[in-house]
């Protein structure tokens, strides 16, 4: 019995396991493919820094699955920074995997503004209040000049808040601005992670890993209960064989003996806004002056 | 003086079986019906029982001198070649002497009907083991029980917890009161019921329980014509340490349930003394069916006078995995389905 069931469960390890592989390698694969990620068109980095700088961003992108882009320009087509830096992390067809997680630093010198631009998975690690933390980061040494540092900070950042990960109790809300311009589009953009549509998210749990453990403890233990029954029923209890109104009860007292407290933090909800880029994806992100 | 004792119709001498449907004796020669009243009467009073007769190698059947096979502990049954049914007296002497009995309620073919309703609802049994309609032996048994009186006394001592939650702005808070909960009491126990033949599985007349004391009566050689009767071989005393065992549990769970109003309690030390243990030899009607399957016996008892039915089913692996699959699969659909719809 016991046999059959675990022979299952490896086997549905296995495979989940070699699936998990497979996509890490085409991921890894996509992001191989790669345009320079430090675009400075005004010359503000020396070409040891945009080294550096490239560097460190290969080595951010691996660990973490996350294309990183740093733009440096005062050309913005007329453009808001925000629109600037969505359009030009898709033209430039940043970003890894199928949704292209990634993020792009944009430092406006025409308006003086920095807009950090997010992108797939990167949307959902990277709520409003990191960004805004990271937004204050970069302005503090561009306000003095200092673009390198800027670029390095920023990249730091990334590596630290990517390694927390997506926090709990986050999720996506869409920009109300956006509402107008397409409902159906925004209506998908609040949606979490896992998949777009209700379809996108049963895959999303088929891919869990706790569906099955539960599945199969919950299994185990019925058809346990269920084959201890094929033997019969006890049918009697503690008051079977008990004299009616024998029972006395002498003694039963309680008493103090200690206390004690703990108290937990409670995990604020975290949100990570979102809008629609003019080639129609979706992207958070935000942004501050210097 | 007799060894063994044969009940004979009083019109025709053929032999007299106890009959479970109207609970009075049946001739099947001459189906003259006798009750006990009637019998008593017409019968030689007993030689009593207590001058023990000496246990013998060998017994002859009373009706044709052949001789019986019967071990160590077969106390009633039939004599192979005349199958007439014969007592044998001395098991039942002396010491060996029940107390107690309760007849048979329950025919033979009561009892097949019972097993086979209840074995097709065993949802692992193998299905040609469910339809197989030749029981292969059935047999009605007066099993021998101890049952014990006793009074039992006992404290608990435990850890009880009461927690509190709630929170402010930043923080969620548990408060946990940890108590000394103790709890005293006694009670009085009748008739529990152990088994007292090595032969019968322990776990099978366990779960047979409950019989209703009601029917239980004086205990008379009569009642046991027409059955096998075995002789206890599991002594009092060794009896007497699983009823205690069992006992002490059911006053524990009796003085734990009166512990409430705590969010957890759990039981650290216990003190439980049995005294007044006095006990009772007494013969319980089973019926033991043995159904074989892939050249297996597998026995299953039926109680001869409630009719409740446990045994030892075989299962089939095939459907111990298609129900662990259906129910896999099952649980599967709701988390995908579900869980998306909460994602």
């Amino acid at each position: 019995m016991r046999k059959g069931i675990w022979a299952i469960f490896v086997v549905l390890m296995v495979l989940m396991l070699i699936g998990g592989q497979a996509t890490r390698t085409v991921y890894a694969e996509a992001s191989n493919e790669h345009r320079p990620n430090v675009y400075d068109a005004l010359d503000k980095l020396t070409a040891n820094e945009v080294a550096e700088l490239q560097a460190s961003i290969t080595n951010v992108s691996k660990e973490y699955n996350l294309d990183v882009a740093v733009v440096i320009t005062d050309q913005t087509q007329g453009k808001s920074s925000r629109d600037f830096a969505d359009d030009f992390y898709d033209n430039q067809g940043y970003g890894v995997g199928p949704d292209h997680s990634g993020l792009l630093l944009l430092i406006n010198m025409d308006q003086r503004e920095v807009w950090i631009s997010t992108a797939g998975k990167a949307i959902d690690i990277f709520t409003d209040d990191r960004i805004s933390n990271m937004v204050n980061d970069v302005t503090a040494p561009l306000s003095n000049g200092n673009f390198d540092e800027a670029c390095k900070t920023f990249v730091d950042d990334v590596g630290s808040i990517a390694k927390m990960g997506v926090p709990a109790g986050q999720n996506r809300v869409g920009s109300e601005t956006d509402e107008a311009v397409s409902e159906d589009q925004d209506e998908t953009d609040t949606q979490p992670v896992a998949g777009s549509s209700y379809f996108g998210r049963m895959f999303g749990m088929m891919k869990s890993v706790w569906v099955y453990v539960i599945a199969l403890i919950v299994a185990l233990i019925a058809t346990f209960l269920v084959s201890r029954s094929s033997k019969g029923k006890v049918t009697i209890n503690n008051l079977t064989y008990e004299e009616n109104d024998s029972f006395v009860l002498s003694d039963d007292h309680e008493e103090f003996i200690r206390e004690s407290t703990t108290r937990t933090k409670i995990t604020k909800e975290s949100s990570s806004s979102t809008h629609t880029s003019s080639s129609g994806k979706t992207h958070g992100g935000g942004g501050g002056k210097f | 003086m007799d060894t063994v004792k044969a009940y004979k119709c009083p019109n025709c001498k053929a032999g007299l079986e106890f009959n479970p449907a109207n609970q009075n004796w049946k001739c099947q020669y001459c189906f003259g019906e006798f009750s006990k009243e009637q019998l008593d009467a017409v019968l030689q009073p007993e030689e009593p029982l207590e001058q023990a007769p000496t246990e013998l190698n060998s017994y002859r059947c009373s009706s044709c001198g052949a001789e019986l096979i019967a071990d160590a502990t077969t106390s009633a049954t039939f004599c192979l070649y005349c199958k007439n049914h014969t007592i044998i007296k001395s098991r039942f002497a002396g010491e060996f002497k029940p107390e107690r009995l309760i007849p048979f309620k329950l025919t033979k073919e009561q009892a097949k009907e019972l097993y086979r309703k209840w074995i097709t609802k065993r949802l692992f049994a193998p299905d040609d083991f469910k339809q197989k309609d030749k029981l292969d032996k059935v047999t009605g048994v007066y099993a021998p029980f101890w049952l014990f009186d006793c009074k039992v006394d006992g404290m608990i001592e435990g850890e009880g917890t009461r927690v509190r939650t709630w929170s402010d702005a930043d923080y969620k808070y548990t408060e946990t009161k940890y108590y000394r909960v103790v709890r005293g009491g006694s009670t009085e126990y009748n008739r529990v019921p152990v088994d007292a033949s090595i032969k019968l599985d322990d776990q099978f007349m366990h779960l047979i329980e409950p019989y209703n004391y009601g029917d239980l009566t004086e205990f008379s050689m009569e009642y046991l014509s027409g059955f096998m009767a075995e002789k206890y071989d599991v002594e009092a005393a060794a009896a007497e340490t699983v009823m205690a065992e069992r006992v002490s549990q059911y006053l524990e769970d009796r003085l734990t349930a009166t512990v409430s109003g705590y969010s957890s309690f759990t039981v650290s030390n216990k003190l439980i003394q049995l005294k007044d243990t006095i006990h009772e030899y007494a013969m319980l009607p089973i019926y033991l069916l043995i159904n074989q399957y892939q050249g297996k016996d597998h026995v299953f008892i039926v109680n001869g006078q409630t009719g409740k039915v446990v045994g030892d089913t075989p299962t089939s692996f095939a459907k111990q995995l298609l129900f662990a699959g259906a129910v896999f699969f099952g649980v599967w659909l709701v988390l995908v389905l579900g869980g998306a719809l909460f994602a």
